[in-house]
């Protein structure tokens, strides 16, 4: 997996930056509101019937996701089509949020 | 059939509303070979062009899913089902969502198909800022690309001239950007339709509108406490609506259907052949097609419910408690449909997209208390607590909860037997909120109406007749008794009508109840009783009971016209009540003692006494040995629990 640059605020006032890999969280944590990026193994620990069903609903490999609705469902907006999920189903995509925009 | 193009696309981009403007309403609903699938079929004529025929197929995501759906699709553009390998498809893709649409799209033209890419939902996309060059995009997939908008009719004329050019020319697709190898959502894939999206429409991406009121509908909607009260509320005045709205057009069609038969008995010479059509033909279809107003406002409402985009919510706020029975959030509308008839129920399970959900569906759907069991609790309610209407109305109550409880158990059973395993996780796309379509509601209620009406015409009429032969024949002579009491009012005709019409009146009941016993089913009755009689039911109730498997309310009628009651199947009429109440049987004991009543509810709540369910199940099932496996099943489990009820209670 590629690695990101990332500054650190504690340390890198002194080390400046280091390379840490992404944290990936399941994106059942992720809050309403939230975005994320899915990578090419987010649905690796899915069953293949609901890991092909998924990336050809557009839970594909790069794509951006914003959580409309966290908890059972989990409703989530891929492009322009929103994706109800079951709260298990969603534990166990993993996914890379993404850190809001600055104002 | 020549210029066929099949018409295939993602679930929700508009591909019904696109095939009716294209089709009107020349078409027709069919499955496939061996299938349950239905996909519809219509004429498009194209002026001065060739006259295509559209195949609509079912939306999916991808052509490699191990879904049935995904297969039928697949197979169809293979030529491995229907008159073989299409003359072209046409893609519909939607303009709000290209990135996955176009995978679809590319998927689709690997097959070697000539190829049209319609790209619907235009009007919208462009309100939001989104602009394709169709020529552009055209030359790099390869094939023509017309921008159209079904819901508003634009387009649909160049998209036209575009399926008859293509067909006749047979071009295949010939892109500019190599097709991708993997299938919709691959890596190669999503890569491919970036670049295509790059080269068409950079920087003109279509941006949302309304996201948080969308968020906050979603949130309400689909929420564990206020999603079940906002669908509880949204079912009660959808049932409202149907029974007010539904009762009037039904009255007409009871009143149609008489006006018929009575006319048929004045202009046909009286014998077999008037018997047959007044009260085997018209009669049989008549007890079924008095639904038919039921069936088409429920589907209607339905339709516009799903295409406002709010039942796909309401399924999943439901789901979770469907689940811990086995069955998905999806069988609550078909369940709750059922308290009217099962029939439309039935039909309405198409709904359901796993066919392990739908059937555990429909093994559930017969024992909610539908319409036609209405007038048998009344009866048999009335008759177990004289004077005691409260006590009447809370077993009133009773009867639709024990039905509601065996047919959720059942279906639990069968789920974790049967069919095994659990309904498979609900990964649902929430279609965007809109205003629904009444033109394309109409449509999908007239087509489940055809549909209903066919198999009244075809299978529902057999069994109607051959019910009423076997109840009607052999012709058996009138008894002694009637004959002396015509004989009397004969000779007092003149200086007493009244009396005489009495007399008359009393001699056709003596001859109604000789006609049933002497009847092959009556018989039968006979035959039978000694299988009936442990759960308290004599010649009489048995035939009763076995006439009702033409139509549950069919018992009313029976045990009024045995017990020469008269034909008031609404029992209000005190006086009839009391002759019911007052029956004998051979021996002399009372025809409906307390323990046979209760026995008989029991039986009439459990028992799948309704033959044109049998058939529509086998249909909708696409196998008989689910049918009669239920029909058997049902009775057993009636027959043994109104055991215990009569063995407790006697």
């Amino acid at each position: 997996m590629a690695a990101e640059r990332i500054a650190v605020e504690t340390q890198s006032q002194y080390h400046g930056t280091v390379e840490r890999p992404p944290v990936r969280i399941p994106l059942n944590q992720l809050a309403r509101g939230q975005r994320a990026t899915v990578e090419c193994s987010a649905l690796d620990a899915l069953p293949e019937t609901e890991r092909c069903l998924l990336a050809a609903m557009g839970l594909g490999e790069r794509c951006e996701v914003r959580v409309c609705k966290p908890g059972t469902p989990c409703i989530i907006q891929v492009d322009q089509a929103r994706l109800g999920l079951p709260n298990e189903i969603a534990a166990r995509i993993m996914v890379t949020p993404v850190p809001p925009e600055q104002p | 059939m020549s210029n066929r193009i099949a018409l295939l696309g993602n679930p929700n981009t508009g591909k019904s509303s696109l095939f009716n403007r294209l089709c009107g309403l020349r078409s027709k609903t069919a499955n496939f070979p061996g299938s349950t699938i239905e996909h519809q079929v219509g004429t498009c004529s194209v002026p001065s062009g060739p006259e295509l025929t559209i195949i609509d197929l079912p939306g999916i995501y991808s052509l490699r899913l191990e879904l049935p759906e995904s297969k039928v699709c697949a197979d169809c553009l293979d030529g491995k089902i229907g008159d073989g390998r299409p003359d072209a498809a046409l893609v519909v893709v939607d303009a709000n969502n290209l990135p996955r649409n176009l995978q679809f799209a590319a998927s689709a033209m690997r097959r070697g198909l000539p190829t049209v890419i319609a790209v619907n939902m235009i009007d919208l996309a462009q309100r939001r800022g989104f602009q394709i060059d169709a020529a552009h995009t055209s030359r790099l997939l390869g094939v023509p690309v017309v921008p159209v908008s079904a819901r508003t009719g634009s387009g649909i004329d160049a998209l036209k001239a575009a399926l008859a050019a293509t067909v006749l020319s047979q071009a295949k697709p010939a892109p500019q950007i190599e097709l991708p190898d993997g299938e919709p959502g691959s890596a190669p894939s999503v890569r491919w339709a970036a670049s295509v999206l790059d080269a068409i429409a950079a920087g003109s991406a279509p941006r949302e509108d309304d996201t948080q009121l969308h968020d906050r509908l979603d949130w309400a909607f689909t929420h564990p406490r206020l999603g079940i009260l906002l669908f509880a509320a949204v079912m009660s005045l959808l049932f409202a609506a149907i029974f007010w709205f539904a009762q009037y057009p039904m009255e007409w069609v009871d009143m149609l259907f008489a006006t018929l038969g009575g006319f048929t008995e004045r202009v046909l010479p009286s014998g077999i052949l008037r018997d047959l059509i007044v009260f085997g033909v018209i009669g049989g279809v008549a007890a079924t097609v008095v639904f038919l107003p039921q069936i088409l406002l429920l589907f209607f409402l339905l339709a516009l419910l799903e295409d406002s985009g709010y039942l796909a919510r309401a399924a999943f706020a439901i789901d979770r408690i469907m689940r811990r029975f086995g069955l998905p959030g999806q069988a609550f509308m078909p369940l709750l449909s059922a308290h009217a008839c099962a029939l439309p129920a039935v039909m309405a399970t198409r709904l359901i997209p796993s066919r392990r959900d739908r059937i555990a569906t429909i093994m559930a759907i017969p024992f909610m208390s539908c319409s036609a069991r209405v007038p048998v609790y009344a009866l048999l309610t009335t008759l177990l607590f004289v004077g005691r209407p409260w006590a009447a109305g809370v077993a009133f109550i009773g009867c639709y909860a024990l039905g509601a409880i065996a047919g959720i158990a059942t279906a639990a059973l069968v789920g974790r037997s049967v069919l095994r395993g659990s309904p498979p996780p609900m990964l649902l796309e929430l279609p965007a909120y809109r205003l629904p379509n009444i033109l394309q509601a109409v449509r999908i209620a007239f087509d489940r109406g055809w549909l209903f009406l066919r198999n009244a015409g075809s299978v529902i009429l057999a069994i109607a007749v051959v019910m009423w032969w076997l109840s009607a024949y052999p012709l058996v002579p009138p008894p002694e008794s009637a004959t002396a009491l015509r004989a009397q009012a004969a000779q007092i005709i003149q200086r007493d009508a009244a009396t005489a019409e009495a007399l008359d009146t009393q001699a056709a009941r003596i001859e109604q109840q000789a006609q049933q016993a002497g009847s092959f089913s009556g018989k039968v009755g006979s035959a039978l009783e000694p299988i009936f009689a442990p759960i308290g039911l004599d010649r009489q109730l048995t035939v009763a009971v076995i006439t009702s498997f033409l139509a549950r309310e069919v018992f009313t009628t029976t045990v009024f016209v045995l017990t020469g009651a008269g034909s008031d199947a609404e029992g209000n009429e005190s006086t009839t009540l009391d002759v019911v109440r007052s029956a004998k049987r051979d021996d002399g004991t009372p025809l409906f003692s307390t323990a046979t009543s209760a026995s008989l509810l029991v039986f009439f709540v459990l028992a799948l006494q309704c033959l044109p369910t049998v058939a529509v199940v086998a249909r909708e099932t696409g196998s008989w040995t689910w049918a009669i496996g239920q029909l058997a099943f049902m009775s057993v489990t009636a027959y043994l629990l109104a055991l215990v009820t009569y063995r407790l209670l006697s």
